[in-house]
């Protein structure tokens, strides 16, 4: 199976004014292309300073990532703005959707930067999260399980071999966010994306293939969620 | 690329009261730069205008080196071979019963003719069989005047009707225009002479030369000769200092405005971090954000650097008229009008909004290109980082403040390398506006907290944790208001050692006239030693002479009169100088011995009316009658040297006792009265000169109410980007139960917190700048000594300007609280 993200000995050390700031302890991570990977673990736990390398927008303080075989520290500013233009999609837990922009913009914003400017094509990403007809409204004119569906619209639309979900579900309502998990995770399925769910929440382990926890800085496959602690 | 930048500029119509008071700040800031230039270099075009039309065609001008010319001189003058052409000119001054003064120039309409256009159309009316009786009164009658249009229209006087003078009532033939703007009315020279009792004498003739070289070789003993090119650099010299100052002013203002746009445009990036990080989290590269960021700024940086560029111009007008009042109440008289309008003002300001919004953008748009995607994502810089950058940009304060000391040191070389290490003090002292937050919060904390419990607290810690802000904000408050300070403690300063210069030399019970005014007929003098009481009278008489190729005075006095009653303070020599001085020898001021490094006991060569005459300096003397320097002479060697018979003023002192004292003093006012000449007592005197002292600093007044108009935009500016920027912790405080009214204490405490902290920092900065304004740049502008005098006026004052300015900038914001607050939540939109 080939490798879609794999690291080395991954350390992140935070500068904290003379406390322990490290976040990251010697990760090895290996997954495999079109896997669904639920990334559990408690608060400072590590698990968004690991995506955050893996997206390639921190750097870490040791080791190395790699995204399709493609070394991130050797791909340099450039290569990695256009990693992330092409081969990552992003959802963030507080949606991050730019607020002057119009659901479509938003949308369209992302084909955009990857050059492949196509209205169309955002229309129908965003008839795929079900929000047709809401295209033209701001975010602030839409509930967060909608705007989350932008996001997960936004990162969908481009086709990208990888999307990185940081607490999809976190600010939203129990059902709401199941419906969330199930669209990204179906459309992830559908395409053979890789999805890396980093979550609080148990619920997550329904949907992933693979379960990792994260302690201390460290990481730990699971065979499932029971034991673990919501 | 176009939705990236589409995205930000929707930003600026979102937040639309942001983005308005982010316009303003930059026009304003653009106002204060492009008003105050313009305003100068108007000023100084307008006196090389007024130069012009009275110079007419003439090329040179020769006169005594001091007072009057004799008019037997002139017949052979005139028949010099380099001589084309030439109009001899009486140019005294005349008092109006209305008190205003107007210059009288006494001309020979034929001779003229060939000089100046006015006289010619006389000549050349009186000559023709038609027009001859509009003329020939002008000609006849020995009380008949020409009026300019500025006279007639001030005095509401038409031809035939008469204009009332102290020296009586003088009848108008014609009005005419006069493009100077200067109260001009013209008298033939044989009635000026009769008027001003000087039969037998001119002021000077005006020439057009043809061999000026050949001229010069024969008339250059005892005669002052200056050609057009000179005339205009004396005057230009003589305003030498004024300029500087202007130019200083132009500067400042500039350099208030520079940091209110840099602000401005330094808030608009930070505040708009989070955004630029949505972008470089979805594939935006950082170049693509810098420039969406350099597209918003420069949108910001065209439109308020246009409407700043347009409102400069009218800031201009209104300045250049204060400007026109201080070079007429000081040098010579100038109406300056208000250069015309062009599109350069627009496009000035248009540059100067887009370059300083560039370079206030540039720090944090490098740090957004060098920090990781994933800081800018997280929107606000976390305190610690700030608290380390402010270490930095400390460090850095110190670099500079070590320049400015270097620069201080080298001031003595160029008055220039004075005012770059003013300007690199300020530089300095704005870099330490995070340490003074940082040193301020613990007390400001404990005392908000005294006075409004939790929410003075929060406030004062918000301020502390937005350091990258608030820090900036307090910077551009705090040079406003220290600008405040030193210019105010400057003026005082000066205020008071002027009043201690009068007290000390200007010690007469009355003056007859001033040296600006008119002159004093000798029978009035004569007449006034006659009158029971008197105990002395100073004759005073002052005359602009060249020195060493520089303007200076020579002032003749009486020196036993003044050594009696006068109390002059010396920098070299004592009272006893004064003995040196009744035998022939010469005090001079203190601007005259810097400007020309003498010093007691050096001896001066000065041109007089019988050649080059060698005097020995006898003392040193304060003074602030004039920047260019005195020479201080007595009358009786004065008129040996000169000639010049001529009295400016006479200073009374009166030797009588209690209620005889007001008799005598009466009786001088009635001889005053009789002669039609100004009369003051001491009081009074002194109070004139101070009105002229107060109203030459009207210009610097103005600067400082631009100074806090542009730091008030800049808190506003602050205050506005911080309340934007927080709307999340609004939706905590709700949810943590403070009432709207908590959250307007907040923003309150936090606006009056900005306020105080920039003034605490502003009475040790504006203290300093003062002392460097007073020991430093006045000293090398004006080469006199102002004596510090600590008042706390100018403390009070802008303590109530930083308090008002502060509950002014947080109106807005605080009504912004007030609307959205109720509707607040804990969400991300």
């Amino acid at each position: 199976m080939t490798s879609s993200i794999r690291t080395y000995d991954l350390w992140k050390e935070y500068d904290t004014g003379g406390h322990d700031g490290i976040a990251l302890r010697g990760i090895e991570l290996d997954i495999a292309r079109g896997q669904i990977i639920a990334l559990l673990g408690k608060s400072g736990s590590g698990k968004t300073t690991l995506l955050n390398l893996l997206a390639g927008l921190d750097e870490p303080t040791r080791g190395r990532v790699e995204i399709d075989g493609m070394d991130l520290q050797g791909l340099g500013e450039r290569g990695r703005t256009e990693l992330r233009r092409n081969k990552l999609g992003f959802v963030f837990q507080f949606f991050n959707l730019l607020p002057t922009l119009t659901a479509l913009e938003n949308v369209l914003l992302a084909l955009e930067l990857a050059g492949k400017p196509d209205e169309a094509r955002a229309l129908a990403s965003i008839a795929l999260v079900g929000l047709a007809g809401k295209e033209g409204r701001y975010p602030h004119e839409l509930s967060g399980g909608e705007q989350q569906r932008i996001a997960i619209a936004r990162a969908l639309v481009k086709d990208p071999p990888i999307i990185l979900a940081d607490e999809p579900t976190g600010n939203l309502d129990s059902h709401t966010g199941t419906q969330v998990l199930e669209l990204l995770t179906g459309r992830c399925r559908e395409s053979g994306t890789t999805l890396v769910m980093v979550s609080h929440s148990l619920k997550t382990c329904e949907y992933a293939d693979r379960i990792l926890r994260m302690s201390d800085g460290r990481i730990f496959e699971e065979e499932s969620c029971e034991g673990l602690a919501p | 690329m176009k939705r990236v930048i589409r995205s930000f500029l929707r930003y600026l119509v979102r937040r639309r009261s942001l983005a308005v008071l982010q316009l303003l700040g930059i026009a304003f800031g653009v106002a204060a730069a492009v008003g105050m230039t313009l305003a100068s270099r108007s000023a100084l075009e307008s006196m090389e205008g007024a130069v012009d039309f009275l110079k007419g065609t003439a090329t040179h001008t020769i006169a005594r080196p001091a007072g009057p010319m004799e008019e037997g001189a002139l017949a052979k003058i005139m028949g010099d071979p380099a001589v084309r052409f030439f109009a001899p000119v009486i140019d005294r001054k005349v008092r109006l019963t209305s008190g205003d003064q107007v210059r009288l120039l006494g001309l020979d309409p034929f001779l003229d003719r060939n000089v100046r256009s006015i006289t010619a159309q006389i000549a050349s009316s009186a000559n023709s069989t038609g027009r001859d009786d509009a003329f020939q009164p002008f000609m006849l009658d020995p009380r008949t005047i020409l009026v300019d249009e500025n006279v007639a229209k001030t005095a509401d006087i038409k031809a035939g009707q008469d204009l009332m003078t102290l020296q009586g009532p003088l009848r108008v033939v014609e009005v005419f225009a006069n493009a100077s703007g200067e109260p001009l009315v013209i008298m033939d020279i044989g009635h000026a002479q009769e008027f001003f009792r000087m039969a037998g004498y001119i002021d000077r003739a005006d020439l057009v030369v043809t061999d000026e070289e050949g001229f010069r070789s024969r008339w250059s003993q005892g005669f002052t000769i200056e050609s057009n090119r000179q005339k205009a650099q004396t005057l230009s010299s003589l305003l030498g200092a004024f300029k500087l100052n202007l130019e200083a002013l132009s500067l400042l203002a500039l350099f208030v405005g520079i940091f209110l746009i840099y602000n401005t445009a330094m808030f608009t990036v930070v505040s708009r971090r989070r955004d630029a990080g949505i972008l470089l989290s979805i594939g935006a590269s950082r170049g693509q954000v810098t420039v969406a960021f350099l597209v918003e700024v420069l949108i910001l940086g065209i439109t308020g650097g246009a409407l700043g560029g347009i409102m400069g111009y009218f800031l201009s007008k209104f300045l250049v008229q204060i400007v026109g009042g201080t070079i007429s109440s000081l040098y010579f008289f100038l109406r300056p009008s208000a250069l015309p309008w062009t599109f350069w003002n627009v496009a000035g300001g248009i540059l100067l909004g887009c370059a300083a919004g560039i370079v206030g953008s540039l720090p944090p748009l490098l740090e957004l290109r060098r920090v990781q995607p994933v800081l800018v994502l997280r929107g606000r810089t976390a305190s610690r980082s700030a608290s380390r950058k402010m270490k930095i940009i400390g460090t850095v304060g110190l670099l500079c403040l070590a320049l400015s000391l270097s620069l201080f040191l080298l001031s003595f070389l160029n008055v220039y390398i004075g005012f770059a290490g003013a300007f690199a003090f300020l530089l300095a002292a704005s870099l330490f506006a995070g340490f003074a937050i940082v040193v301020a919060v613990p007390c400001l904390k404990r005392l908000f907290s005294c006075a409004m419990g939790l929410a003075g607290k929060v406030a004062i810690g918000n301020i502390r944790e937005n350091l990258g802000r608030t820090s900036v904000a307090v910077a551009a408050f705090m040079i406003a208001l220290s600008m405040s300070i030193g210019l105010s403690s400057m003026i005082d300063s000066f205020r008071h050692s002027l009043i201690w210069w009068m007290n000390g030399q200007l010690r007469g019970e009355a003056y007859i006239s001033t040296k600006a005014d008119v002159t004093v007929p000798e029978e009035a003098y004569e007449e006034l030693k006659r009158v029971p009481g008197i105990g002395g009278i100073d004759v005073f008489r002052n005359v602009q002479i060249s020195f060493r190729g520089k303007p200076a005075g020579i002032t003749s006095i009486d020196a036993a009169v003044l050594q009696k009653w006068a109390q002059f303070s010396w920098l070299e020599g004592s009272d006893r100088s004064w003995d040196n001085v009744r035998r022939g020898d010469v005090i001079v001021s203190e601007s005259f011995s810097l400007r020309f490094k003498v010093k007691m006991g050096d001896a001066i060569t000065i041109d007089t009316a019988r050649g080059p005459a060698t005097l020995r300096i006898a003392g040193v003397y304060y003074d602030y009658a004039s920047e260019h320097g005195v020479i201080m002479i007595d009358r009786s060697f004065y008129l040996t040297l000169f000639n010049d018979r001529t009295i400016n003023s006479l200073g009374v002192f009166i030797d009588a006792p209690g209620p005889e004292k007001g008799r005598t003093l009466e009786k001088v006012r009635e001889l005053s009265q009789k002669y039609g000449l100004p009369f003051a007592t001491r009081e009074q005197f002194h109070k004139r000169i101070l009105g002229i002292f107060d109203s030459t600093f009207a210009v610097t007044r103005s600067m400082r109410i631009i100074a806090v108009i542009v730091a008030f935009f800049g808190i506003a500016g602050a205050l506005m980007t911080l309340f934007v920027e927080r709307q999340k912790e609004f939706g905590i405080y709700r949810a943590l139960g403070f009432t709207t009214g908590d959250v307007a204490k907040i923003t309150v405490a936090e606006s009056i917190g900005l306020g105080l902290i920039s003034f605490l920092m502003s009475t040790v900065v504006g203290t300093i700048f003062a002392y460097i304004l007073i020991r430093v740049i006045n000293r090398q502008s004006f080469n006199w000594t102002i004596f510090y005098h600590l008042t706390a006026q100018p403390y009070l004052v802008t303590f109530l300007t930083a308090v008002a300015a502060s509950i002014a900038a947080c109106a807005y914001p605080l009504w912004s609280v007030i609307r959205k607050y109720p509707v607040m939540q804990i969400r991300e939109e």
